[in-house]
């Protein structure tokens, strides 16, 4: 369901750097945060935009942020994720940025490279708070811009009652994940294990990556696709096809409705999954399927993590009044209530001990991921980058293209792209 | 002779019978998943018929979004764009068409020339412009780019150019001022092309999404589609309240479709024919 990045994102970005590269220092040296003044009471109205169901349950959400802060109002404008990445970047280059902004994680190297999000005041926010993985979305060539709000991580969901038949475990390594499939296939899940190889696989393959060990870009920061390690995560996916452990025919579409028939038994991906299985899976299924952490490949058990990031734009009149709102919804409290309201995991880490979150054993699973999860480069270019992997993968699962000339063609076009820096 | 043509009467009734069932089916089909639950929607396999009619949906589509005010705002938009390209697009194309203008040709070319430049590569210049006039969050910002549409202008000459330029000279013989002939002589007579215009631009207007979302800096100023858009989460979608709001989307433009619908087919086959 990633459908936040459109086709026109090149133009519009190019276009938007172009537009921006006057009058903005937005290379050289980098960037020095300017303190927040702590001492002086912060007042003004702040612009706030949201996306998604955050967009939606912000609005009332900032009520408590209003009333422990006299003189702030704080407007919340939802925005459809469609069109968030459009709007940002057009009201940069028009001078008309909110005070603060959701923006995808993945979006920060290039927002941040158009000059008009404020760093990370030191004074006001403790990075050591958050988890390093979440950390790193916000550091772009060695500056901090914003915070990161919430995280995702990806894990493995399966049928607990087709394991149970099968009496099987939930597999801890990347060879027992096959006999684990293959005992869910006997016990009569047809598909096997649901695979995505269509739009956002780079997200399934950039974690077997990183598994043994490999890095997609090197000490110099450029590219390195063309790897054993890229080669052997793209063959692993293609044995599941192969041996018909994943199917490559089917409609993605058919997913999730093959899981809750028990057709498709295991799948990886975030924890908005737990809420949507149970609402979707009709009465008992919230008792039929589990999570477990991602298995483990010959460097670790290393996950994708995402989320969403604030950020608070340079052209804001009440600067110190923005970094405030952003310093409360980084409070483990803020968080810990935020994810009760929207099912956000928190990126802070001591939002984690709260009751709130320790509830679910589901949901400590991907707490214990979230220590060992990494996230793409934040680089202007990456979502083009995306782009070329998705297509890439695409290929090799359908067997129009080995793994060997996916990596050498994924290295080409990336390196053509470049990173943007 | 009289069975004949029952039998073929019989056949073109069949045959657009089971075009309608293609042409329909999708909209049927939204309107009975707009009462399903998400789960039924996902059901494999799939359901035509409720299981259980809902209505959770719509009431949920009310509670969330300001209906009443996106609509408004839609409404707003929509008939202040209709208007302007029905006025500017005929009175351009009638200075293409009727008055001796050395430059005519050139400037239509220009015209043509702006119908192959994509919207998408004029948002960010077009929102710099309009951000830089102070109009980011208004009706008139939202409106501007539509105003005048080169697909209207290229319409209406195709369709004045057929209009005998001998009624224009008898009128100016009668002694007729430029304005009395084009509202009194020209313009009744396009009256099946505005139509066709009219609801084009209306169907553009109502359902662009990215311009709108772009320029509405609150969501008190947001347009229908645009509130509907910012409903769906990044990962999850729920169908079954969308499919509600496609239905309160696609309703008015199905309504004017009915009213406008002999004029409209009047207007596209004289439009076509050259």
């Amino acid at each position: 369901m990633k459908t936040y990045t459109t086709g026109s994102l090149a133009l519009l970005t190019a276009g938007l750097l172009l537009l921006t590269a006057c009058g903005r220092a937005s290379d050289g040296a980098a960037e020095k945060p300017k303190d927040v003044d702590t001492s002086a009471k912060a007042t003004g109205t702040l612009a706030v935009w949201a996306m998604g169901s955050e967009g939606e349950a912000l609005a009332s959400f900032v009520k408590k942020f209003e009333a422990a802060n006299p003189g702030i109002k704080v407007t919340v404008t939802p925005v459809g994720w469609d069109v968030a990445h459009d709007k940002i970047t057009a009201s940069i280059a028009g001078r008309s940025t909110p005070d603060v902004s959701m923006i995808g994680s993945t979006w920060m190297g290039e927002l941040a490279k158009t000059g008009a999000v404020d760093p990370t005041p030191g004074n006001l926010i403790d990075k050591a708070a958050f988890f390093p993985s979440a950390w790193d979305t916000v550091m772009v060539d060695g500056t901090a811009y914003g915070v990161p709000w919430y995280v995702e991580t990806r894990v493995l969901y399966y049928r607990k009652d087709i394991a149970a038949k099968a009496g099987l475990t939930p597999p801890a390594t990347w060879d027992e994940t096959k006999s684990f499939v293959k005992g869910l296939k006997k016990a009569g899940a047809a598909q096997g294990m649901n695979l995505n190889y269509t739009t956002g696989s780079w997200q399934e393959i950039l974690p077997l990556i990183w598994q043994q060990g490999g890095s997609i870009t090197g000490p110099d920061g450029k590219w390195t696709f063309d790897t054993p390690e890229t080669v052997k995560a793209l063959a692993w996916q293609r044995s599941y096809f192969e041996e018909g452990l994943a199917s490559n025919k089917v409609d993605p579409a058919s997913f999730p409705a093959s899981f809750f028939k028990g057709d498709v038994a295991a799948y990886f991906s975030g924890p908005w999954m737990i809420a949507g299985m149970e609402k979707d899976g009709g009465p008992g299924f919230a008792g039929k399927f589990d999570v477990a952490p991602y298995p483990k490949g010959s460097a670790g058990g290393t996950s994708f993590v995402g989320g969403s990031d604030l950020v608070v734009f340079k052209d804001s009149r009440n600067r110190d009044a923005a970094w405030k709102f952003v310093q409360w919804l980084s409070d483990p409290e803020t968080q810990a209530s935020w994810y009760t309201t929207v099912r956000d995991l928190p990126s802070v880490q001591a939002a984690w001990q709260r009751p709130e979150l320790t509830a679910d054993k589901r949901v400590a699973v991907f707490g214990e991921q979230l220590k060992d999860a990494r996230t793409p480069p934040p680089v202007p270019t990456w979502d083009q980058i995306a782009k070329v992997i998705d297509q890439e993968v695409e290929k090799v699962a359908l067997g129009k293209s080995t793994p060997e000339e996916a990596a050498k063609s994924i290295q080409a076009q990336a390196d053509a792209v470049g990173t943007g820096l | 002779m009289r069975n004949a043509g029952r039998l073929r009467a019989a056949g073109l009734y069949a045959a657009l019978a089971i075009g309608l069932v293609f042409v329909a089916g999708p909209f049927v089909w939204t309107l009975l998943g707009s009462f399903k639950s998400d789960a039924e929607i996902r059901q494999e396999p799939p359901t035509f018929l409720p299981l259980r009619w809902i209505t959770g949906n719509y009431a949920a589509l009310f509670e969330r979004m300001d209906v009443v005010t996106v609509t408004l705002n839609s409404a707003v938009v929509a008939v202040i764009v209709v208007a302007s390209n029905l006025l500017f697009c005929s009175m351009v194309a009638y200075a293409l068409t009727k008055l001796p203008f050395a430059a005519g040709r050139a400037v239509f070319g220009l015209v043509l020339l702006q119908m192959m430049v994509p919207a998408i590569v004029l948002l960010i210049p077009q929102f710099v412009t309009v951000a830089s006039l102070g109009l980011a969050d208004t009706y008139a910002g939202i409106v501007l780019p539509g105003l005048v549409t080169p697909l209207g202008v290229f319409l209406m000459r195709q369709f004045m150019a057929d209009i005998p330029d001998e009624l224009v000279h008898a009128a100016r013989v009668d002694g007729s001022g430029e304005f009395r002939i084009f509202f009194r002589i020209v313009l009744p007579l396009c009256k099946p092309v505005l139509a066709t215009l009219g609801l084009i631009t209306f169907m553009g207007s109502w359902n662009a999404f990215v311009w709108p979302a772009v320029v509405a800096q609150r969501k008190e100023m947001y347009t229908l589609p645009v509130a509907l858009a910012s409903l769906s989460g990044r990962e999850t979608v729920h169908y079954g309240l969308l499919l509600a709001g496609v239905i309160v989307v696609i309703t008015p433009v199905l309504l004017l479709f009915v009213f406008l619908q002999r004029y409209f087919v009047q207007g596209v086959a004289t439009a076509g024919l050259k």
